[in-house]
């Protein structure tokens, strides 16, 4: 028994990894352009058939295409953003407008990826998929290990990009008052544009990495949002230390709920847990910080 | 006794006329029973997308996971039908009344804060329902479904029923969008706080749509398992689902009185052409028509009509769009 628990909680440190890297991209943006990217469970299937596909075709390590995919995919939302969000107007109207409309993309992408790839799953196979390496009594499957690495270089790299540089103070300053930067002088729409660039990556690379663990169809993503948007409103906005909290607790949570519910209801628990900090306390565990 | 203030008689008579047309069209012009079972479902569909656009359209919170609403309020009925042996108006009037409370659970924490905590929850609800309802089949006969009694006459009644139920979901439009209520609603979608100041509840005004909204829905549910004397989740629950509420909105005019009425209509025979010849190309070909219409008519069928109807030099009262 004990060794079943220390089982689940090492895998939820480690899942924690993925949560964190996929939600601080629906942070970000959202942080900074008040946009709830819907198209981001899109891009996180996008970003899994891109390492699948890749594997599949010239059987490229899918650690070693998340590179070139990050850079696609912030082309891809760096267009998204000038081709697109751009054009709508702010304010509550925008709101719902903008959700109406990236939802609208991700469907589009979605059935992209069905025309292209088929309905079918899809996993990616390697050499050390089913190896493991033993710690403390447990099994730690090396997959899991790599995708728990890359994510954390991932959010430390993000957070001193974030304090250290000054695009990325520039980017925390748009997120508290785009007015006063466009008096400062700040490219506020340029801001954006990168933003929305940085945010779109973040989520390919959760999906290049998810492939390691999950299977996935053009429907992958859908859950994968939600847990996002779970971990956000939990970590409160953009921190990247308050979104890793978050994660494991979503992780741990759902790992442990294996014990009480049944294993169908696994998806609902993230769903229940949203609803109760919003119930709670609706400024997230820690209350609202903007980027930092 | 004078009509409230909201009343109009003009449109009041237009829709009530177009109704008796409608409803008188079977016995009198011998309709076939396929163009009869289309209008059933075209009725039932205006209804489901009106509803929708209470809380999409008047308040500005879109729902992602509308059809959890629409099945669980067939579900239910399709249940008590089957087991209880109720009669079919009081299941369904049951199944809507489970939908509207079933709304009010989730959607009262996710409503009472500001953005789009409520639209992100839906889309959780929509697949969570889908999930549970698969697994509990002693409840909804899992994958395989249930298949509900059928009686001699019964498409017939349905073609009856279906079109109070829409005029029903008229009558609520035009209520919830002119009378001072409506006012109330259209200050909560543009200022929360502002429409605090001036008294009013935010809270309980937008829940008192949300159960409206979950009612008629799972009443629209109920009727659709009646009508086809079958439920399953797969289809009823799907996403797909949801998104068709989503498209009639959008297609029609969100938030505009009967703009999804219309959008319904359109996106009935629109899709009847789409799956018929592109299969694979359905969700895809939505979802640009989707971004197209929001970019350049966000009122969808209901502003261009209003933008051509301009060019001819007609002056609408200004609460008409938006």
């Amino acid at each position: 028994m004990i060794e079943h628990l220390l089982d689940l909680t090492v895998s939820a440190f480690l899942l924690a990894g993925l949560y964190a890297t996929m939600a601080y991209g629906l942070g970000l943006i959202y942080g900074v352009l008040r946009v709830v990217n819907l198209n981001h469970g899109g891009m996180i299937m996008a970003g899994a058939y891109a390492a699948w596909w890749a594997h599949d075709q010239f059987g490229l390590d899918p650690y070693l295409s998340i590179p070139i995919i990050l850079v696609l995919a912030f082309l891809v939302g760096v267009l998204t953003y000038a081709g697109l969000v751009r054009r709508l107007p702010r304010g509550a109207a925008g709101g719902v407008q903008s959700l109406l409309l990236l939802f609208g993309v991700w469907l589009i992408l979605r059935n992209a990826a069905y025309l292209v790839f088929s309905g079918n799953d899809q996993t990616v196979l390697t050499s050390y998929s089913t190896k493991a390496l033993p710690f403390l009594g447990a099994q730690i499957s090396v997959n899991r290990l790599a995708v728990f690495g890359v994510a954390l270089v991932t959010l430390g790299a993000l957070h001193l990009f974030l304090t250290r540089t000054y695009v990325g103070k520039a980017i925390r300053a748009v997120a508290q008052n785009p007015e006063s930067c466009t008096l400062a002088g700040v490219p506020v729409q340029r801001i954006y544009m990168l933003t929305f660039g940085l945010g779109t990556a973040l989520a390919s690379l959760a999906g290049a990495l998810a492939t390691g663990l999950y299977a996935f169809n053009p429907g992958f993503g859908a859950t994968e949002l939600l847990k996002s948007f779970v971990v956000v409103v939990l970590g409160g906005l953009g921190s990247v230390a308050g979104t890793a909290v978050a994660a494991l607790i979503l992780a741990l949570v759902e790992n442990f709920s294996i014990l009480v519910i049944p294993s169908y209801l696994t998806s609902a628990v993230g769903f229940v847990l949203l609803v109760l900090v919003l119930v709670l306390r609706p400024g997230g565990l820690f209350g609202q910080r903007v980027l930092g | 006794m004078k009509p409230p203030r909201w009343f109009r008689w003009r449109p009041a008579a237009i829709v009530l006329g177009l109704a008796v047309a409608l409803a008188l069209l079977p016995p009198v012009a011998r309709i076939s029973v396929y163009t009869q079972n289309q209008l059933t479902l075209t009725f039932v569909t205006i209804a489901a997308a009106l509803a929708w656009n209470w809380l999409g359209g008047y308040l500005g919170q879109v729902s992602f996971g509308h059809a959890a609403l629409f099945g669980l309020g067939g579900f239910v009925a399709a249940r008590l039908q089957i087991s209880a042996h109720l009669p079919m108006i009081l299941a369904w009037t049951a199944g809507g009344l489970v939908a509207g409370l079933y709304a009010l659970a989730w959607g009262h924490p996710t409503l009472r804060l500001r953005g789009p905590y409520f639209s992100i929850a839906t889309i959780g609800v929509g697949e969570a329902t889908r999930l549970v309802c698969t697994y509990w089949d002693w409840f909804t006969g899992g994958s395989s479904g249930m298949s509900l009694p059928v009686t001699a006459g019964l498409k017939l009644q349905l073609y009856w029923y279906g079109i109070a139920i829409a005029l029903v979901g008229v009558a609520t439009s035009y209520w919830l969008r002119r009378s001072p209520l409506g006012m109330a609603l259209l200050a909560i979608k543009s200022d929360v706080d502002a429409a605090g100041d001036v008294g009013i509840s935010s809270v309980r005004l937008q829940d008192g749509v949300l159960f409206l909204s979950g009612l008629a829905m799972g009443i629209c549910g109920a009727f659709n398992a009646s009508y086809y004397s079958f439920i399953e989740p797969v289809e009823t629950l799907g996403f797909e689902k949801s998104i068709s509420f989503v498209f009639m909105g959008v297609i029609g005019g969100v938030g505009t009185i009967l703009g999804p009425a219309l959008g319904a209509v359109v996106f009935v025979l629109v899709r009847q052409y789409f799956i018929a010849s592109y299969p694979q190309l359905y969700l895809g070909l939505f979802g640009v028509l989707l971004v197209l219409v929001i970019l350049f008519e966000p009122l969808g069928l209901t502003g261009l009509s209003l933008r051509v109807a301009r060019r001819f030099g007609y002056r609408e009262r200004p609460d008409l769009s938006t």
